[in-house]
Formats: structure tokens, C-alpha cells, sequence
């Protein structure tokens, strides 16, 4: 009996053999198969090209926001925007890659804005330029159908703060400190000019005041100027930031 | 007969289990060499992007708004991949041609070459529109 079971043993060994063989080349099969199908799907993993366009799209509003708010704070018509963003659409209309697109910008006419602009120039040492408008992008193609909003708000803000010093001479040194930002970041001001009030006029301050701005590099300007005005001191910065948007801010410099 | 046969089983039996785990290797590097190709380059993602990038500080719209295509040819060789070939047409919102020059930096040698549509808004107070086409293909 027993000397049967070895010998039934001893013949079964080779298929033992056979289903172990099985048993790992199914391993290492399915190992690979699964570690190749996770990379693949990483790897060919497709960017729609509806999104390349939304992601453009949103670029291009941005700069024809961007466009029309240096337009309007630089002494334009703040209808511009509207008049601009028609001219986008049309040529947005155009476009025939993905299927028949279309872009409607709507603009904001609350919340300060009007015409989707806002210049709120105030004399508390604030100042702010800003566009804002919604959009609708719609593509509607064989392969893509897409509808997506979103919105574009541009603003250019400055902030000045100060006091003055009155001199043995009688003269005021004043001295501010302008922080230049866009859309909440610091910005370079491609240009920065200083006016006082004097007699009833703004006058610009220049090297026979002995202005000094000082760029610290991070949207801060130190200003220094000496003027001969009575009291108050009233001072007014203009910037133009390094998209050319124009903001305004007034203030009326303390005795410190 | 049993007998004398069954060495040669033992030996067709163990050739068989080398033979299944050899055919398994044999498939596994297969897959493992059929994965190190190349990724195949999604040219439109790439077009868009050099737009874009061109686009995001208003150089794009400033080159075309003023004619220079000779700048706007080698900021493109800038930021498109080595060995892409491009050709680029400027058009107004009208779709009138405003590009006269070819902006190329070369012929297409490749079948496979992938086009690119793209709205360009200035950044210039006195706003301009344009319709880019942007024709790729990489130099085989």
C-alpha cells in the first residue's frame, strides 16, 4: 500500500511540475500585464483639446481686459471695453477647429462698476483701477460639446502714506511710501510721477524739488520731495503699471 | 516499456514547465520593450502652449500688432521643442491674411502635421484682435 502511494507520488511529480510552471508564469504575466497597464494609462493620458482652447480663451479675455482698462483709465471711454469684447467675439466666431464657437462677455454694472470699469481714484491714499466681466465660451463640434464660464477681473491699485517735515527754511520735506499692486501682487510702475497742491493747483513735483523715488523691488516706492506750501499738504501719486493701466491716488500728508 | 518511457516523460514534462515560464519572460519583456517608446508627442498641447506662453506678457499680440515677424519666427523656435517644424498665419477678426511672410522655420518633412487655432487679443490700448494658425509637425 504504502510502497503504491511513493510510486503514485513519484509518477505525479512532472505535473506538479507543469502546474507550478503554470502557476508562476501566470504570475509573472499578470505582474507585468498590471504594471504596464497602470504606467500606460499615465502616460497616454490625452489633454482634451477643448481645453487647450478654454485655457487659451481665458488668456486672450485677460488681455483684452487688460487692453481696454489701459484704455479707459488712460483717459478713454469706458464703453471701451464693451466695444472690445464685440470685436473678440467676432473673432472668436471664427474659429472652426473644434466646431462652432461662440464667446459672450458680459459686463458689470454694480458694485462701483460701470460699463464693467471702475476708477475709484480717492483721497484717502487709496486708489484703484479695475475691469470685470463674466463669460460664456460655447463650442459645440462633433467631437467636443462644451459650455464653460468664468470670470476675468483686472484691477491696478495703489496705496500711498505720508507725513511732512517743516524745515529750518520753512519748506516741507515730504516723504511717502507707494505700494503699486495688480491683481493683489506687487507691480512694477513703468511710471511714477508726485504732485502737491499749490495754490489751487496740482503741481508736479521734479529735481527743483529734489524729488527721489527710491524702487524697493517689491511694488514699494519711497518718494521724498521738498515743496513750500501752507498747510495742508496735499500730494497726489500717478502710476502706470507695467501693463499700462493708469491709477490715481490723493492724500493729505500729516506734520509728523 | 512503462519504464524505459518514463524518463523521457520526466524530461518532456520538465522542458514543458521551462518552456511555459520561458513564454512568460518572453511576453512580460515584450510589454516592458513596447513600453519604452517614446511618448508620443501631443503636438496640439504643445502649439497651445507656446502661444500661450508667448501670449501671457502680450509679446505675441505686440510682435503681430507691429509687423514682426522675423521676432516672432525665432520666439517661437524659442519655445517650441527642438526639432518641430512650424508654420504660422496671422489673420485679422475678419479672417483677412495679415501675415504676408511665411512664418516658417522650414518645410514639413512628416505626414503627421497638427494644426492649432488660436485667438490673440493685445495688450495695446487700441485693442487688435487676431486669429492665429499655427501649422506643426516634428522634423523626422
Amino acid at each position: 500500500m504504502r510502497s503504491r502511494k511513493e510510486t503514485l507520488k513519484r509518477n505525479s511529480s512532472g505535473q506538479l511540475l507543469i502546474v507550478a510552471a503554470l502557476a508562476i508564469a501566470l504570475l509573472i504575466s499578470s505582474t507585468t500585464t498590471y504594471v504596464y497597464e497602470v504606467t500606460r494609462v499615465t502616460d497616454n493620458a490625452p489633454s482634451s483639446p477643448a481645453s487647450n482652447l478654454a485655457l487659451a480663451m481665458k488668456q486672450t479675455t485677460r488681455n483684452a481686459m487688460i487692453s481696454s482698462l489701459a484704455n479707459a483709465s488712460n483717459g478713454g471711454a469706458i464703453s471701451v471695453l464693451a466695444s472690445n469684447l464685440a470685436e473678440l467675439s467676432e473673432a472668436v466666431s471664427h474659429l472652426s477647429q473644434f466646431g462652432i464657437c461662440s464667446l459672450a462677455g458680459t459686463i458689470l454694472n454694480e458694485s462701483g462698476y460701470a460699463s464693467g470699469v471702475r476708477l475709484e481714484w480717492g483721497a484717502s491714499g487709496l486708489g484703484a483701477s479695475s475691469a470685470y466681466a463674466n463669460f460664456t465660451l460655447q463650442v459645440h463640434g462633433e467631437a467636443s460639446k462644451m459650455t464653460m464660464r468664468f470670470q476675468i477681473n483686472v484691477t491696478t491699485s495703489i496705496a500711498i502714506n505720508g507725513s511732512y517735515v517743516t524745515l529750518g527754511s520753512g519748506e516741507k520735506n515730504v516723504s511717502l511710501i507707494c505700494y503699486v499692486g495688480n491683481d493683489g501682487l506687487p507691480s512694477l510702475a513703468e511710471s511714477l510721477r508726485v504732485f502737491y497742491y499749490d495754490a489751487g493747483n496740482w503741481t508736479q513735483a521734479g529735481a527743483l524739488n529734489g524729488l527721489a523715488v527710491k524702487d524697493r523691488g517689491d511694488g514699494t516706492y519711497s518718494v521724498s520731495f521738498t515743496v513750500a506750501v501752507a498747510d495742508p499738504v496735499q500730494v497726489s501719486v500717478q502710476a502706470i503699471d507695467s501693463q499700462g493701466i493708469f491709477v490715481r491716488a490723493d492724500i493729505t500728508c500729516p506734520a509728523s | 516499456m512503462r519504464r524505459e518511457n518514463r524518463g523521457q516523460i520526466r524530461v518532456i514534462e520538465a522542458f514543458l514547465a521551462v518552456l511555459i515560464i520561458f513564454s512568460a519572460f518572453t511576453v512580460s519583456a515584450n510589454l516592458t520593450v513596447s513600453q519604452n517608446r517614446p511618448p508620443r508627442i501631443d503636438l496640439a498641447s504643445v502649439g497651445t502652449e507656446a502661444l500661450m506662453t508667448l501670449d501671457s506678457d502680450g509679446t505675441l499680440g505686440y510682435y503681430i500688432a507691429n509687423g514682426n515677424w522675423t521676432a516672432l519666427r525665432e520666439a517661437l523656435s524659442l519655445v517650441l521643442p527642438i526639432g518641430t517644424t512650424f508654420n504660422l498665419t496671422v489673420y485679422d477678426e475678419y479672417t483677412q491674411r495679415i501675415s504676408e511672410a511665411a512664418v516658417s522655420n522650414g518645410g514639413f518633412n512628416s505626414q503627421d502635421i497638427c494644426f492649432v487655432e488660436y485667438v490673440c487679443a493685445s495688450r495695446n490700448p487700441v485693442f487688435s484682435s487676431y486669429i492665429v494658425h499655427l501649422e506643426l509637425a516634428v522634423a523626422s
